[in-house]
């Protein structure tokens, strides 16, 4: 009697959990399929001769190429500090670091006007140096760089805190400096931590949206990247905005294929 | 035995030698790319298709987008050279704070409103939307259209049919046209420049009662930064109000003033 009991209840529950799990994945699948299903699949190899999206192109690939240099080259040194230091305050410049990731966009874009702009908090300051940032290239450079970089600092902070730390120490006894230390053996062990850290930072940039569209404006050419350009042909060439839309999907795809690899590619941390 | 790999003086001169090499490639970039000796048009966005025509070269950088937008942009210090406003309240701001030269009144036009192809909803005229539940798309209230639209319903006493029609308020005309020509909503309130732009996705204009039109003044002003490109801003404004410029605005079905007007008070 008990037996009949719990296996249609067994039943019963797997149904439940199979239904909301349909729902889920249909709704999160939808727009994809939409998406493909819409747009001028077979226009978009042509799409690469198209100067608006040409210009696209190269403004998400030059704004993206130096804010990740800049994220890779502030932010390991100081993943490192944070990983292997410790200090006072070294909570707060956690947590500051880790902000910009559950900080909204919108703010991070107001946050940077009020900063940088011409009538913000440093705008006195560029002005008599005459340095003029937002609008510009250089705005979505740092709209980029605000919100990636903790994605990239976060990971790196682990990454180096799984190092085992008697290696770094043998070679440092070994005779080996700081400096060579950390190029020759910590580098290379959380290397593939780094790596996936990077990638997350490198996707959240290219989709930066709300802080570049507020700090830079969305401009052809300028500051209109891969996401301000589908915004913008919204109003325009709705199909355009299909197909970019598309090329994001694809891009983001292989994204989250790369980050797994990376993920799953461990090399030895202990001896 | 493998030789010992050693980090040398020379190892380190090497790898400092390829990261200039790279940040300079990259500034290289950054530096040779158009629209450094452009000059910077900041225009509404009803003027997107006539300023094209006026001078589509590679001379000029355009930025269309709302007027109350493109001030803001313009007060934070972005690099416009010249600013076109569909109304005469955001340049006589701009020239208030020293931000722009004296304005220049340069076209008119007329609020319109759009149905999509078909007419779906069958609006014949504006009255038709005292029933509600249409589908509206109208402008911000900080957008010139906004203003225009809100002034021309109340001028008829209609200004509820707002309430019980809107369904989205964008922030300029191209976010209205857009949604009318993709049958997003049942009508909107755009100018009749835009209408003729859009004319060809099937989109109708629906006439307005003679004597509802507010003034719709177009002006144009040069701004004045460090560093603005003053010589191209004054040879862009005398293309738009001179003999060439005028002809195009009025095939667009933009109005004119009778000459120029300096003073920005017509």
């Amino acid at each position: 009697m008990r037996n009949q009991r719990h296996r249609s209840g067994e039943a019963g529950f797997t149904a439940f959990l199979a239904l909301c799990a349909g729902v889920a994945l249909t709704f999160l699948a939808v727009p994809i399929v939409a998406l493909f299903w819409e747009a001028p699949l077979g226009e978009i190899p042509s799409l690469f001769g198209d100067p608006v999206v040409l210009d696209i192109l190269t403004v998400t690939a030059k704004t993206n190429l130096i804010a990740n240099l800049l994220i890779i080259g502030f932010g390991t040194p100081t993943a490192y500090l944070l990983a292997t230091r410790d200090f006072r305050g070294r909570t707060l410049a956690v947590t500051l670091v880790e902000l910009p990731v559950v900080l909204p966009p919108a703010v991070a874009g107001i946050g940077l006007l009020a900063a940088f702009g011409a009538n913000g908090l440093l705008g006195g300051l560029l002005k008599d140096a005459g340095i003029m940032i937002p609008f510009t290239e250089w705005a979505v450079v740092m709209a980029v760089t605000f919100v990636a970089s903790p994605f990239y600092v976060r990971q790196a902070i682990t990454a180096f805190q799984s190092v085992d730390p008697l290696l770094p120490a043998a070679s440092r006894t070994l005779g080996a400096g700081p400096v060579r230390t950390f190029l020759r053996v910590l580098l290379p062990l959380s290397a593939s931590g780094l790596m996936a850290g990077w990638v997350l930072s490198f996707a959240r940039g290219i989709g930066e949206f709300g802080a570049t569209i507020m700090f830079a404006g969305n401009v052809q050419g300028v500051t209109q990247t891969l996401t301000l350009g589908i915004y913008q042909q919204l109003n325009g060439d709705f199909d355009l905005a299909l197909a970019i839309g598309v090329l994001l999907v694809i891009l983001s795809g292989a994204v989250l294929l790369t980050y797994k690899l990376f993920s799953s590619w461990r090399s030895s941390t202990s001896i | 035995m493998p030789k010992q790999f050693r980090l040398t003086r020379a190892h380190r001169l090497a790898a400092s030698g390829v990261i200039l090499i790279i940040l300079g490639s990259v500034a290289l970039l950054l530096a040779g790319t158009r629209s450094t000796e452009a000059t910077n048009v900041y225009a509404a966005a009803s003027l997107r298709d006539a300023f094209q025509k006026i001078d589509g070269s590679d001379e000029i950088a355009y930025n269309f987008a709302g007027s109350g937008a493109l001030r803001d942009q313009i007060e934070a210090g972005a690099p416009a050279d010249i600013f076109a406003s569909a109304s005469p309240d955001e340049p006589q701001e701009l020239f208030a704070n020293g931000d722009c030269e004296r304005p220049v009144t340069f076209a008119t036009n007329e609020v319109a409103m759009l149905v999509p192809a078909g007419n779906p909803s069958r609006i014949q005229t504006v009255y038709d939307l005292e029933t509600g539940n249409r589908k509206l798309a109208i402008g911000v209230a900080d957008v010139p259209i906004g203003s225009y639209t809100r002034e021309v319903l109340s001028g008829m006493g209609l200004l509820g049919i707002l309430e019980t029609n809107t369904v989205t308020e964008e922030q300029d005309v191209t976010g209205i046209t857009s949604k009318v020509a993709l049958g997003e909503v049942d009508a909107g309130f755009a100018y009749v420049t835009d209408g003729k732009i859009v004319a060809d996705q099937g989109v109708r204009i629906v006439p307005l009662p003679a004597g509802s039109q507010p003034k719709v003044r177009y002006q144009i002003c040069a701004v004045t930064r460090g560093g603005a490109d003053t010589v191209g801003a004054e040879a862009y404004i005398k293309k738009v109000t001179g003999y060439q410029g005028r002809r195009v605005l009025s095939e667009a079905g933009f109005g004119l003033p009778p000459h120029p007007s300096p003073d920005g008070r017509r």
